[in-house]
């Protein structure tokens, strides 16, 4: 079938990014326009612009199922791109377009529901022989069940969200003692972030690396990996750098995993792209953890050691196609790093610091890849998330990849708001991250500080600070020759002035 | 009789951290760093914004807040606070020190009953005389409530969006 | 003829007297409490080379003194004279706390009064930098009238020369009152302290235990008090920031400020100011942004920054010339006027109109602070101050409406028919006699009751009321408002408007003086 149109239901980068693809394979891109952001980059590169800037429900237009149906219908579009986050693994938006006509670029409604659901995909894992940490089985009804389970797996434990991720709804249990609080705690909290308070229990592996691999299928039941990529630096949850390959696995690990990664994908029927997630440990022991069904933020480092274009092959297979390369077809070449320039204040934490960017400007190096949502004068707005741009850096191997971050690193300029490029900066000299041996850890214990001291930096700033003190205070501000422009005063002002008294 | 005293021959930048960065006056565009002196020049321009050159290269900078003698600096990226001293008023700052032994907790409390609508600092951060802390909306009217102040915030007892009486506590400062 | 014969041995060796009474050990007594000399305080405030002193030499009164001892030191404990501040002619007092704690005896006070009589004589503005222990008990009534005469003098002079006190140590019982009258007072911080009656006493009387610091140090007097303007962490910043703020005052009544030459780098365009004042109306914004968006670049020095925040006043400058700034603070109690705010924009706008100082007033006010503690402290009585220095000063006085003004403040912060010159709308501006709120509740009170829908109504009748009567086209096609302008062309306009007024003159009525409540 053709796809001559295709309405992205997202915003900022990835939103570019898919306009991008569209734009090359010869498709029309349709975007939404909103009043918290009306003059976004996406908004002027799209060909086709739908101005929801007086739309007065209450729930961003992202997040409204039938608004964005009714927006795609009413534009005449083949095709829906969901791009991350937002209703991208809701299996109720993916049915409804289908429902209407319209092709859901990702994968199907099914795929989508049961991998979303981490107890049916444990479940699956299960069946199929892949390597998990073990853990319950369904969910755990209440403390006493969690109890046993712990202690039938061993402690610690970690405490998991049925139906969602990203931190919430997640506790480590170290001791007997806290497992009624913590599962009171954890599903609360998972009922509050996803509607359900259903909770899993898994052994919890200690430091373990964050594997996850980039799987690519079709309807015909064609499915491959494309390697791996290394995402453990992390910070409550929330990736900061990822690369491809990960120093971390060799031919065989790769081969293996990657396998495991299609196995489960398979069981699904899964069609389009998707990310399978593992964690390593220390002793080269892999845990499934789960399944993306989406395109995810870091796909870009895939796309660089690979040579495909990911949001190219989901159209394609949207398209009906079969997938054109099988898994020997697959070459990794070179080594690729990404590093997220966020809006926020590193010396406050990682607190997100939005405002106005004055300045944008981003490396035209070779080497260097910028995805980016957003130009000089865009407003990092707090109902969003704070991302300028990804960075992403390609080199020969992992020295040459790392050397040109921090080349690429030195050579981006922003100025209006704070960013994480003093993070990026420390972390590309950090030993532990140049020799490969960090872990998920990382951040929370190996790091007491987020960013180099730069002694002369600092000199340099103490020299401006005292150059301003200077030019207030002790440059006199001399005032005019006639010290009053009293010759200029008009003599019937003079005059009436001295007169009244 | 005319005593002529010399005018400020150097100033002295305190960084937060109590480093201290010696410059003397008149303030030359140049850094000594061992033998050799690099020039450094403040610049602004329409595509690159205020900037610092300094060993061929562009550093962006921006002056983020200014009191008195306090000066917040963005520097690539990364914000210093420092205070300029005269060579005196750092003898006064030890004379002072030594006087005050303990130091200071500086209570704020709510001047009204309201709802309080944001909260404007985190833990730990540097507040200057006359910043603002958080808003409270009283009687329809949204109130800044500022720092009388210079030191850092300690404890914040308030919570968004919760109702306050009158002379609740919502924040302590450790003055300087 | 050198120096070192004999018809110049009285001259050199009274010369090294001084020096030697003015030793290093003596500076350090000082020192060691983290403050300056008298000496050194002199220096930093004049132009190098420019202070004459005058009475160097004098000595304590010769009167017998029956109780106490008096040192016969040179000077009395006070250095006064004149010299040049950045080009210009200023006399001087310091007081020098290491002479007898800087006591005033009858010679100290005499000294003052002979440069504040000068000071006055010359049109010229006098400075005091007090660091006293207060008056010199040994002496007697003689201290007590050593002190009436200079507030006597400080009143003579008060509106013909720009008068400034700075506390840079004690001021306490009647010597507080010098810094009182005058026009401005700089106070250091954690160094100086001023009170009527001191923590010894206070515990003697009241039993209470008091620090000098609680009582009346630079926090209380800048933040609760009022009495102190302007507040520094050190003495070099309180004298570098006097240097500063002389240069926005004219030398006296019927001269004009200096002007300074403007860089030319504030644009007269400028569109950030379109987007200061939010759309919601309860949302607060800082008017000192907008201050400094129309003013010179870096020229704003405000004035009693901590005390009544609500109300901001400070110096600013448009091309170089010195203007006065009225402004209400939306971020601060929403920008109402309260008693506190009423006196404090009193007395710098009567300071402006005795000094030939134009006034600019930014408005924003949704009317006084309501409440039992207001009314009983009198706030009709404190509010009206404010009316009554508005609207009988001379000077050019123009008011720029940003958002809100109602009812009675609107009337109070320089309106047009207060005598105001020009009057200015942002299109954001409301003037009506009360809030939509209000008015809508009054207005349409039986058609609220009856509704079945009153939150619905209400939203609609609220908006219909700021169409239709709180904008500022009505005033403007009225009269009352000279021009709705864009934000982004104020400080065009003003410049203009200002230019256009250079030259006004009012005659003031022929009295003794109002009867402005107190």
């Amino acid at each position: 079938m053709k796809i001559r149109r295709i309405f992205i239901a997202n915003r900022g980068e990835i939103a570019v990014r898919i306009i991008s693809t569209a734009r090359k394979m010869n498709i029309e891109t349709v975007v939404v326009r909103n009043a918290t952001e009306p003059d976004a980059l996406y908004v002027s590169l799209a060909d086709i612009v739908f101005d929801n800037t007086e739309d007065p429900a209450d729930i961003p237009v992202f997040l409204n199922i039938d608004r964005l149906i009714d927006i795609a219908l009413e534009t005449s579009c083949d095709a829906v791109h969901p791009g991350y986050g937002f209703l991208a693994e809701n299996a109720y938006f993916a049915q409804k377009c289908i429902e209407n006509n319209i092709v859901f670029i990702g994968p199907s409604p099914d795929a989508i529901y049961k991998m979303g659901n981490k107890t049916i995909a444990r479940e699956l894992a299960m069946k199929q022989g892949i390597p998990m940490a073990m853990g319950s089985q369904g969910n755990i009804g209440n403390e006493e069940e969690a109890a046993a389970m712990a202690k039938n797996i061993g402690y610690p434990v970690i405490i998991k969200a049925a139906s969602g991720g990203g931190g919430r709804g997640m506790r480590i249990v170290r001791k007997p003692e806290e497992m009624e609080k913590m599962f009171l705690i954890a599903s609360k909290e998972a009922e509050k972030a996803f509607n359900d308070p259903s909770v899993f229990i898994e052994k919890y592996i200690e430091n373990p690396k964050h594997i996850e691999f980039q799987i690519l299928g079709d309807t015909a039941g064609n499915i491959v990996h494309l390697g791996e990529r290394e995402c453990s630096i992390q910070r409550k949850h929330q990736k900061l750098l990822e690369e491809a390959p990960s120093s971390a696995l060799d031919d065989d690990l790769r081969n293996l995993m990657g396998s495991m990664a299609v196995r489960i994908a398979a069981a699904v029927g899964y069609y389009s792209a998707g990310t399978v997630e593992f964690l390593l440990d220390s002793e080269r022991n892999f845990y499934f953890m789960e399944m993306n069904t989406r395109i995810q933020v870091e796909h870009p480092v895939t796309e660089m050691i690979t040579g495909i274009d990911l949001i190219e092959q989901q159209i394609r297979i949207a398209r009906g196609e079969t997938l054109a390369f099988g898994q020997k077809d697959v070459r990794i070449q070179g080594w690729s790093i990404e590093c997220r320039i966020n809006a926020e204040d590193v010396q406050a934490g990682f607190a997100p610091d939005p405002g106005k960017i004055e300045k944008l400007i981003l490396p035209s190096d070779s080497f260097v890849r910028a995805d980016t949502g957003v130009r000089s004068g865009s407003s990092i707005v707090s109902s969003y998330d704070s991302m300028i741009a990804k960075l992403i850096i390609t080199g020969t191997d992992r020295k040459d990849a790392i050397r040109k971050c921090k080349l690429a690193l030195d050579r981006v300029w922003i100025k209006g708001v704070k960013t994480t490029l003093p993070f990026f900066r420390m972390l590309v000299r950090n030993p532990k991250f140049i020799d490969g041996s960090f872990t998920t850890a990382f951040i929370e214990k190996d790091l007491d500080k987020y960013y180099l001291n730069s002694e002369y930096e600092e000199m340099l700033a103490a020299w401006l600070a005292t150059k301003l003190f200077e030019d207030e205070n002790l440059i006199g501000k001399s005032p005019a020759a006639d010290n009053g422009n009293n010759s200029d005063m008009s003599p019937w002002l003079l005059n009436k002035r001295i007169n009244q008294f | 009789m005319n005593d002529e005293k010399p005018a400020i021959k150097k100033l002295h930048a305190l960084s937060s951290e109590n480093r201290r960065f010696t410059f003397t006056l008149p303030l030359r565009h140049k850094i000594r760093i061992g033998k050799r002196s690099y020039e450094v020049k403040l610049k602004s321009d329409e595509k690159y914004g205020t900037h610092i050159l300094w060993k061929n290269r562009k550093y962006p900078v921006e002056i983020i807040r200014s009191r008195q003698n306090r000066y917040e600096i963005l520097f690539n990226d990364i914000s210093y606070i420092f205070t300029i001293e005269t060579p005196f008023s750092l003898k006064r700052l030890k004379v002072l020190k030594q006087s005050t032994g303990k130091a200071e907790t500086e209570l704020i409390k709510a001047p009204m009953p309201g709802k309080i609508i944001d909260i404007l600092v985190r833990e730990g951060a540097t507040v200057l005389r006359g910043e603002p802390l958080l808003i409270l909306e009283a009687m329809k009217m949204q109130n800044e409530i500022h720092s009388p102040v210079n030191g850092h915030v300690t404890r914040i007892p308030a919570k968004g969006g919760t109702n306050v009486m009158k002379d609740d506590l919502l924040i302590e400062i450790k003055v300087e | 003829m050198d120096l070192s014969g004999k018809n110049y041995k009285a001259f050199t060796e009274r010369q090294e007297a001084l020096k030697k009474q003015y030793g290093p050990g003596q500076a350090e007594k000082q020192h060691s409490k983290g403050k300056l000399t008298a000496r050194e305080r002199v220096s930093l405030l004049f132009d190098a080379g420019t202070f004459e002193e005058i009475d160097a030499f004098v000595t304590p009164a010769n009167q017998p003194v029956e109780f106490g001892k008096v040192e016969r030191t040179y000077g009395d404990g006070v250095i006064v004279g004149h010299g040049k501040i950045n080009g210009r002619l200023v006399f001087g007092f310091a007081q020098d706390f290491t002479v007898m704690g800087g006591s005033l005896g009858l010679v100290h006070a005499r000294k003052i009064a002979k440069i504040q009589e000068m000071a006055l004589k010359m049109g010229s503005p006098i400075i005091g930098m007090m660091d006293s222990g207060g008056a010199r008990i040994q002496e007697g009534v003689a201290s007590l009238s050593g002190y009436a005469a200079i507030f006597h003098n400080i009143i003579n002079s008060s509106g013909i020369i720009p008068q400034i006190c700075v506390i840079m140590g004690p001021a306490a019982g009647g010597a507080v009152y010098s810094p009182a009258l005058t026009d401005f007072v700089f106070m250091v911080n954690r160094t100086s302290y001023m009170f009527v009656t001191g923590p010894n006493v206070v515990k003697e009387v009241l039993n209470e235990e008091v620090t000098s610091e609680e009582l009346g140090g630079a926090e209380v007097h800048g933040r609760k008090s009022g009495v102190a303007h302007m507040i520094y962490e050190d003495e070099e910043n309180t004298i570098m920031a006097l240097k500063k703020f002389l240069a926005y005052l004219p030398s006296n009544n019927v001269e004009n400020p200096p002007v300074v030459a403007d860089d030319g780098l504030t644009p007269d365009i400028n569109e950030k100011l379109r987007d200061i004042v939010p759309d919601d109306p309860n949302k607060a914004y800082d008017v000192k942004d907008v201050i400094n968006l129309i003013v010179d670049r870096n020229s704003f020095f405000e004035t009693a920054e901590l005390y009544a925040p609500n109300l901001v006043t400070g110096f600013a400058r448009l091309r170089g010339k010195t203007i006065g700034i009225v402004a209400n603070q939306p971020k601060v109690l929403a920008g109402v006027l309260d008693i506190d705010s009423s006196t404090k924009g009193a007395r710098f706008i009567r300071f402006c109109d005795a000094f030939n100082i134009p006034l600019l007033t930014l408005e924003d006010v949704p009317g006084f602070l309501p409440g039992k503690d207001q009314e009983h402290s009198g706030i009709i009585r404190h509010g009206a101050k404010l009316l009554f220095a508005y609207s009988e000063a001379t000077v050019p006085r123009i008011t720029v409406i940003l958002r809100k003004a109602y009812g009675g403040a609107y009337i109070v912060m320089n309106s047009k028919s207060l005598g105001g010159d020009f009057s200015f709308a942002w299109p954001t501006a409301e003037i009506a006699v009360m809030g939509p709120d209000g008015a809508v509740a009054i207005l349409y009170r039986r058609e609220l009751a009856e509704s079945k829908n009153p939150a619905e109504l209400k939203k609609e009748l609220v908006r219909k009321y700021r169409d239709k009567i709180a904008n500022p086209f009505i005033a403007d096609e009225l009269g009352y408002i000279d021009e709705v302008i864009d934000p982004a062309l104020t400080r065009k306009k003003i410049i203009s408007a200002f230019s256009a007024l250079s030259n006004k003159w009012v005659k003031v009525p022929a009295r003794k003086h109002g009867n402005m409540p107190l």
